[in-house]
């Protein structure tokens, strides 16, 4: 028996409150109540707590690393065979999450201090970012299905209110929608997975559910559907093909709130599908469908990105790309790797969505063929820019490096063709980083990038220290995953890793680039770079089928029930007063009518009764 | 189609460009001369030029004081490191100096005129290079950073530049608008055109005000802006100013989506049209409108008599930052009005042909870009009082 | 102690008739709105002698009244009848509350008002069915009047309908309540099972059915739904919130009390049928509802799609299902309630509920910035978002009843998907975007629109915060409810299973 757990952990419940917390602080100033003063406070406040909330984290992490794993229960509603409990399971990769995830809450929360320094909503901005928090923290913490649910669909409504943040521009009204919308979707497929695993498994404990379905009796029919249904949920979150489009538009949203989403929140939803894992052993089909989708979302994503000319979309879609080779490390039962690219990937991308927002906040402009020569005079963000991208890539020995490595290495083995999307998806991640980087850092001034001094202290300041937490991920991850140590690769695969990301810088460093946001003239080509730069017309697609499709149930629905039921409603309605007239009788008329009916059924009853007695 | 009450809509008229113009020539002023206008431009200004007296100092503290400081953590202190300062500021009871530092670097960023055509002289490198040489020597941060971003630092020095630039601008502005308010007390001001007059006068008077400034590196005083360089209040300040901030302007977030694909930004900074004579003031105090900052510095500056008759209407205290918008959309078309007329190329009472002509031209021009502004705000049409 | 509940509001209305002069409307709503609040802490005061444990009903007072055909003035109060007289005590004092500038007869509208919570209150409360029915009765004539005096321009059509659908549910019910006692061939109309035993299975269902018909017309059911958004779209504020809130919840407790505790052996045979009746209603419902431009036909019609799902929880008949049902018709009061209370602000304010020509509401000086936040929760709640009342109410309705009624559940819950369409749609449309309240035509024009809306004072926004706190606290520590209601649902979903269980012959599929 281990000692009794100290008070850190025992508290360890108040991790979601402190988000929550900071949300339900900021509400004086967010709904207006303070008039006369201005809304920093709030911020302020957030700051803090969520700072609290970083070390409240990092006690119980030092803790687990001596005690080891500590679980803790609160029960929450029970009935009949129902159980839901509000349980942690403070494992060292759900800490080491939790600590992304509230370091980088913090760090985004001071940048937002600076990248919306004229904002007067700021209050409502970090009540949003506090629930948002609050909501991450519980999902990685969660030690069962129904919490991680429940935190899941918080997180849905928070990007939704994140997205919708600038409620009066038309663009961000369609993008909040479609945010919610294709996120609903994953989760109420997901709830149908919960529903039938409650009602199948009983405990919705992770734990419980990999001893049942080790056991489970299912149809195969049966298994498959809670299998898609359960994957349904983090391939919304994590952005994956079909459901990817919503992360592009939510693009419309803060910056700050950008760089959470590309980095913690894809993170989370990662890791429910990690926890998840165990069960998807019930369904081959939906190990293939894991499979197929990270393909398309790992090399489609990547593909998109290229030809975006809008900053943070380029970079939104890799978000997709690299999520796909999460859910392809997933798949294919390498948690540990998956684990690595998502922690990897996520101080990345953070960085370089600090970059980009720098660079937004500085020129006015998003648009990539509007933009050149901030390398010389932007030091931070450049610096910042050039250590995300070593970062993200297959090329130097930053953190994706090590995480590609071992995935090529493990994947040879056993699917080699999986192992190819990897080193492709490297390829053109590192040819999108550097076109972008070559127009617009390097170049000349153009109009719009004349005038373009540094940011902002508060700016530069998250964005330097996560620089210097970028260059140190190798060793970060080294001590989260020790065995089998993070180079247990060989030579061949780290050649083959370094050659797909030099490939892609070489072909990107060479390729010319467009001036103005130009097509090109040879028909093929440009049928091609529109295709990829409006994403397969996705939003297209959908608006021809499931959106067409459920307005016209709905219209149909309408009019069938103007037109017939009504319709026949109110045949039935004058045939029974027997003439239309009736219908048309004054208010004192029909009283009496109606009086007079009930006192005769009331007469009819008890005389009826009476004979029936006598 | 729902029957809308009419009162709860009002859309206001649009004036064509050649109205605009006619009124230009003939002297007219652009807003309708009524007790209630004159009451709201006078007294938004008197807030304005408060509010602005606070920017100022602040430009100028950050100018001079904070210049080159990588953690201006104090920077909106002016200096006064008391516990009370520094607890209101946590509570953000003061002046959102943001505001201030936005509209510089729309200046900066919109660069047009005489004193970013400086910032790009080879005269103005040279005080750079003398001011980076003395400041490296102290500092091994910037030691390092200066010779591999060549850039950076002028880049920060032209930022300083044109901070305490507006900061010099501003001061005047400042004492223009209380001293208005004082004219109009004292009776000296009583219509719309009163008001146009006085702040042409003003303006003209401060034309020729030099503009300079100077920093101090590890105990040497060092020229950013020296005398020589000719720089002056009206054209080399003022004119960009207006062109930057009043009819410019930055897209704003809350308003226009960013999006390079969507194409709502012109590529050309110069046909941009987000400037104070084209805001729409409905949104303000919503999110993503930094002008709501200006807002409420101006409301908590409100005198008494605009504050009274603010509480008479709509809302009263309930919107009260959008109706100090509108005036001051009001007050933002009198100052144009009196640039315009300060910068006719002849009197317009010149009866030459060729004067005339230039005069037309002047005025046409100007015209054409106020036809698209905001021109409802100066309706003559009264504000219903509150049901 | 049950029979003060009654007392109560109907003193109440008494002392309103009664008032002598011409007092003005002002003091009329205080002494409704004190008799109310005295009600709801009776209701209170009943609760805490409540004794959650006991699954049968309790407190009972009895007395006999006309003996010679059974009509006995008795009342008892369970897990399934004690949250509904919490939430009518509630919703009957926020109505109350919310009606303001009221001019015409405002001492026969309050009067009615108390009225109908009384009969409610007694409706909830009879245990004895003609007792029942009579209450049922009592509270449609002032419900009508509401609809019929105090409604918008086509209130004649809408009162008719309504008057005509009610009746026939009321017809239909007491038919069934006779028909019982004529097949039965005794006079007893005690709530107690009637099994096959005393009756045969044809008998059975034809009484069923005619219960069936009659609360479906009262919840509403497709296709008995149509005088609903009608009658909501003509009401004023506070009887939609009534009628929402309250009266629908008379339907399902009689299809809970009446259909399946009275017949369980015939509710085992219809239930696979209930269940695809539910999803249809449920899957109409939201369908029609996304189709919708009118802000309260919307909200009427999600009420179609949201009582389906209790429909659903009735015909599992689980023990979870039928807790899930009670929580349904408890957070569905409070939600609807809510959702109808804010869109009658917008109305007030804007004068229009077309979802083409609002837009931007949440301006936050000159729009309705408080009124759109309490929006966004309540159609976030109806949407069933985890931490409000309908996630827990939906969540235990679908897991009790998917292992009986897999595919209905499963169509159930795209109806809470479709859900989040349309209420997303009207936040998105009203609320989202630049502030009008013109139909959209010219972009420049628009833009040079100054919108004069009349501000929203605290106190007209008192009961929906109010109601908003109830939403999210029930949503987030749902065990107080549930503590409540569970034995009494455990036993009304143990009588199936033992008819199943004692006859052998099986009617689950």
């Amino acid at each position: 028996m281990s000692p009794a757990p100290s008070l850190p952990i025992q508290l360890v419940w108040l991790i979601p409150l402190y988000g929550f917390g900071g949300m339900v602080l900021s509400l004086p100033w967010a709904s207006g109540w303070v008039k006369r003063n201005g809304p920093r406070p709030a911020a302020y406040l957030n700051l803090l707590v969520t700072l609290l909330a970083v070390l409240h984290g990092s006690l119980i992490l030092r803790e687990v690393l001596t005690i080891g794993p500590q679980h803790l229960e609160i029960p929450w509603f029970q009935a009949a065979d129902l159980d839901l409990r509000i349980g942690f399971d403070l494992s060292l990769t759900n800490l080491a999450a939790l600590e992304l995830v509230t370091f980088m809450s913090l760090i985004c929360q001071v940048f937002a201090l600076g990248y919306l320094d004229k904002e007067w909503s700021l209050a409502r901005f970090y009540a949003l970012v506090g629930f948002f928090e609050g909501a991450m923290s519980g999902v990685v913490l969660s030690s069962n299905l129904f919490l991680s649910y429940f935190l899941l669909e918080m997180l849905t409504l928070s990007t939704y209110l994140l997205v919708g943040f600038w409620y009066a521009q038309p663009l961000v009204v369609t993008a909040a929608r479609d945010a919610f919308l294709t996120k609903r979707v994953g989760d109420v497929l997901l709830l149908m997975g919960l529903v039938a695993l409650s009602a199948w498994a009983g405990s919705l404990e992770f734990n419980d559910l990999y001893a049942w379905s080790a056991q489970a009796d299912l149809s195969p029919l049966a298994a498959t559907l809670l299998c898609l249904g359960l994957i349904a949920g983090p391939m919304g979150k994590c952005a994956q093909f079909p459901m990817h489009l919503w992360l592009d538009e939510a693009m419309e949203g803060p910056n700050p709130a950008s760089i959470l989403r590309n980095s913690a929140v894809v993170t989370c939803g990662a890791l429910v599908l990690l926890k998840l894992m165990p069960l998807l052993r019930l369904s081959p089909v939906a190990i293939d469908v894991l499979l197929v989708v990270g393909t398309i979302s790992a090399l489609g994503g990547a593909l998109v990105a290229i030809a975006q000319v809008d900053l943070k979309r380029a970079f939104s879609y890799s978000t997709t790309s690299y999520l796909g080779l999460v859910f392809l490390a997933i798949a294919l039962q390498l948690p540990g790797v998956a684990l690595l690219l998502l922690f990897a990937h996520g101080l990345a991308k953070a960085l370089l969505f600090m970059s980009v927002g720098s660079v937004i906040a500085t020129t006015n402009c998003q648009d990539i063929t509007e933009l050149g020569g901030l390398g010389r005079r932007m030091p931070a963000t450049t610096g910042a820019y050039l250590v995300a991208a070593a970062g993200l890539t297959g090329l130097l020995p930053l953190g994706c490096f090590w995480c590609f490595g071992l995935m090529v290495e493990r994947m040879a083995a056993m699917a080699p063709l999986f192992a190819g999307v990897v080193l492709l998806t490297n390829a053109l991640t590192a040819f999108n980083l550097v076109r972008v980087y070559r127009q617009v850092f390097l170049d000349t001034p153009h109009p719009k990038t004349k005038r373009t001094p540094e940011v902002n202290w508060l700016m530069a300041l998250p964005m330097v220290s996560l620089t210097v937490l970028v260059l140190l991920t190798p060793l970060v991850i080294g001590r989260i995953d020790p065995s089998p140590g993070i180079a247990s690769f060989s030579w061949l695969t780290t050649g083959l890793v370094v050659a797909s990301g030099a490939s892609g810088v070489f072909v990107g460093a060479l390729v010319p680039l467009d001036k103005f946001w130009s097509r090109s003239v040879v028909r093929p080509l440009r049928t091609l770079q529109d295709l990829l730069a409006y994403d397969f017309y996705t939003d297209r697609i959908y608006r021809a089928t499931i959106v067409a499709f459920v307005a016209g149930l709905a219209q149909l629905t309408n009019a069938f029930d103007r037109v017939v039921v009504n319709g026949l409603v109110n045949r039935i309605g004058v045939g029974s007063l027997a003439s239309a007239e009736a219908l048309k009788l004054g208010v004192s008329g029909h009283l009496q009518t109606y009086v007079l009916t009930v006192v005769l059924a009331i007469v009819l009853l008890f005389s009826s009764l009476s004979w029936f007695r006598g | 189609m729902p029957v809308i009450p009419a009162e709860l809509v009002h859309a206001g008229g649009q004036p064509s460009a050649a109205d605009l113009e006619a009124s230009l020539l003939a002297g007219r002023t652009l807003l309708a001369d009524t007790p209630d206008n004159l009451l709201q431009v006078v007294d938004v200004l008197q807030s304005y030029g408060e509010v602005l007296d606070a920017y100022s100092i602040n430009l100028i503290h950050q100018a001079e004081k904070q210049f080159l400081n990588p953690f201006p953590v104090f920077r909106f202190l002016d200096g006064d490191l008391s516990p009370g300062r520094i607890w209101r500021h946590l509570c953000h009871d003061r002046i959102n100096y943001e505001y201030a530092e936005y509209c510089m670097k729309v200046m900066l960023w919109h660069g047009t005129g005489g004193l970013d055509a400086y910032l790009d002289s080879p005269a103005f490198q040279e005080n750079c290079r003398a001011i980076i040489a003395r400041k490296t020597r102290r500092d091994p941060l910037l030691a390092v950073l200066h010779p591999l971003f060549r850039e950076f630092l002028p880049e920060l020095i032209r930022a300083a530049a044109t901070t305490h630039a507006l900061g010099q601008f501003w001061r005047v502005m400042s004492d223009l608008f209380l001293d208005l308010a004082r004219a109009e007390a004292a009776g000296e001001v009583r219509t719309i055109e009163g008001v146009v007059e006085f702040i042409k006068d003003a303006l003209v008077a401060a034309a020729g005000l030099p503009i300079t400034y100077a920093v101090e590196v590890a105990g040497e005083r060092l020229w950013v802006l020296p005398p020589d360089a000719g720089l002056t209040f009206l054209v080399d300040v003022a004119v960009p100013y207006v062109e930057a901030v009043f009819l410019r302007g930055t897209p704003f977030l809350g308003t226009v989506s960013f999006n390079a694909q969507a194409q709502q930004i012109s590529p050309d900074q110069s046909t941009f049209a987000y400037g104070a004579l084209f805001a729409d003031p409905l949104p303000t105090m919503g999110a993503g409108i930094p002008p709501s900052l200006l807002m409420q510095d101006m409301y908590r500056h409100l005198p008494a008599r605009l504050h009274r008759w603010y509480d008479e209407r709509t809302r009263g205290e309930g919107d009260v930052r959008v109706k100090i918008c509108m005036s001051f959309q009001k007050a933002m078309f009198c100052v144009t009005n009196a640039a315009i007329r300060g910068t006719f190329p002849q009197p317009l009472t010149a009866s030459e042909p060729a004067a005339r002509e230039a005069n037309r031209a002047h005025a046409a021009a100007w015209a054409l870009r106020l036809s698209r502004a905001r021109t409802d705000a100066l309706d003559a049409e009264a504000e219903p009082p509150q049901a | 102690m049950l029979s003060i509940l009654l007392l109560i509001p109907f003193l109440g209305t008494a002392l309103l008739l009664l008032l002598p002069g011409d007092p003005p409307p002002g003091r009329m709503r205080a002494v409704a709105i004190t008799v109310l609040s005295l009600q709801l802490l009776w209701s209170l005061r009943v609760l805490l002698a409540f004794d959650p444990g006991e699954g049968a009903l309790q407190m009972v007072e009895s007395l006999p009244w006309v003996d010679s055909i059974g009509l006995d003035y008795r009342l008892g109060i369970d897990g399934l009848s004690m949250p509904l007289v919490l939430v009518n005590a509630a919703l009957t004092l926020v109505s109350a509350v919310c009606t303001r500038d009221i001019s015409q007869r405002p001492r026969i509208y309050f009067a009615l008002l108390l009225l109908i919570s009384g009969a409610v209150n007694g409706a909830f409360l009879a245990d004895n069915l003609l007792l029942f029915f009579l209450f049922y009765e009592l509270e449609l004539i002032p419900l009508w009047l509401l609809i019929s005096i105090w409604g918008g321009a086509d209130r004649a059509y809408a009162a008719t309908k309504f008057l005509l659908f009610t009746a026939v549910s009321g017809v239909l019910i007491l038919g069934a309540f006779l028909g019982l006692a004529l097949f039965t061939g005794s006079v007893d109309f005690s709530l107690s099972p009637v099994l096959s035993d005393r009756l045969s299975m044809g008998s059975q269902l034809l009484l069923l059915g005619a219960l069936l018909i009659g609360f479906g017309i009262k919840i509403p059911l497709v296709p008995f739904h149509t005088w609903l958004p009608d009658a909501h779209t003509q009401a004023s504020t506070p009887v939609s919130v009534l009628l929402a809130g309250v009266l629908l919840k008379l339907g399902t407790y009689g299809l809970l009390r009446f259909g399946l505790g009275m017949f369980p052996e015939a509710w085992a045979v219809v239930a696979p049928w209930l269940a695809i009746w539910a999803a249809v209603s449920v899957l109409y419902g939201s369908l029609a509802a996304i189709a919708q431009r009118d802000m309260k036909r919307m909200v009427a019609f999600s009420s179609v799609g949201h009582m389906g799902y209790v429909l659903l929880a009735a015909a599992s008949a689980t023990p979870v299902s039928l807790l899930g049902a009670v929580f349904q018709m408890v957070s569905h009061g409070l939600i609807s309630a809510l959702l109808f209370l804010l869109v009658g602000i917008v109305y007030r304010k804007t004068g229009t509920r077309d979802l083409e020509v609002l837009r931007g509401l949440l301006n936050p000086e000159r729009g309705l910035p408080f009124t759109g936040t309490l929006m966004i929760l309540g159609v976030m709640a109806s949407a069933g978002l985890p931490g409000m009342a309908g996630f827990i109410s939906e969540f235990l309705v679908f897991r009790g009843s998917l292992p009986s009624y897999p595919l209905a559940t499963l169509l159930c819950m795209v109806g809470s998907g479709l859900t989040a369409v349309y209420f997303l749609l009207l936040v998105n449309r009203a609320f989202f975007g630049r502030l009008a309240i013109t139909p959209p035509t010219d972009p420049a024009r628009d833009s040079r629109l100054d919108v004069r809306l009349a501000g929203v004072a605290p106190r007209e926004t008192l009961t929906t915060l109010g109601l908003a706190l109830g939403v999210v606290l029930l949503g987030l520590v749902p065990a107080t409810l549930g503590h409540l209601s569970e034995s009494t649902t455990a036993l009304l979903a143990g009588l199936p299973s033992l008819v199943v269980a004692s006859s052998g012959a099986g009617g689950l599929g």
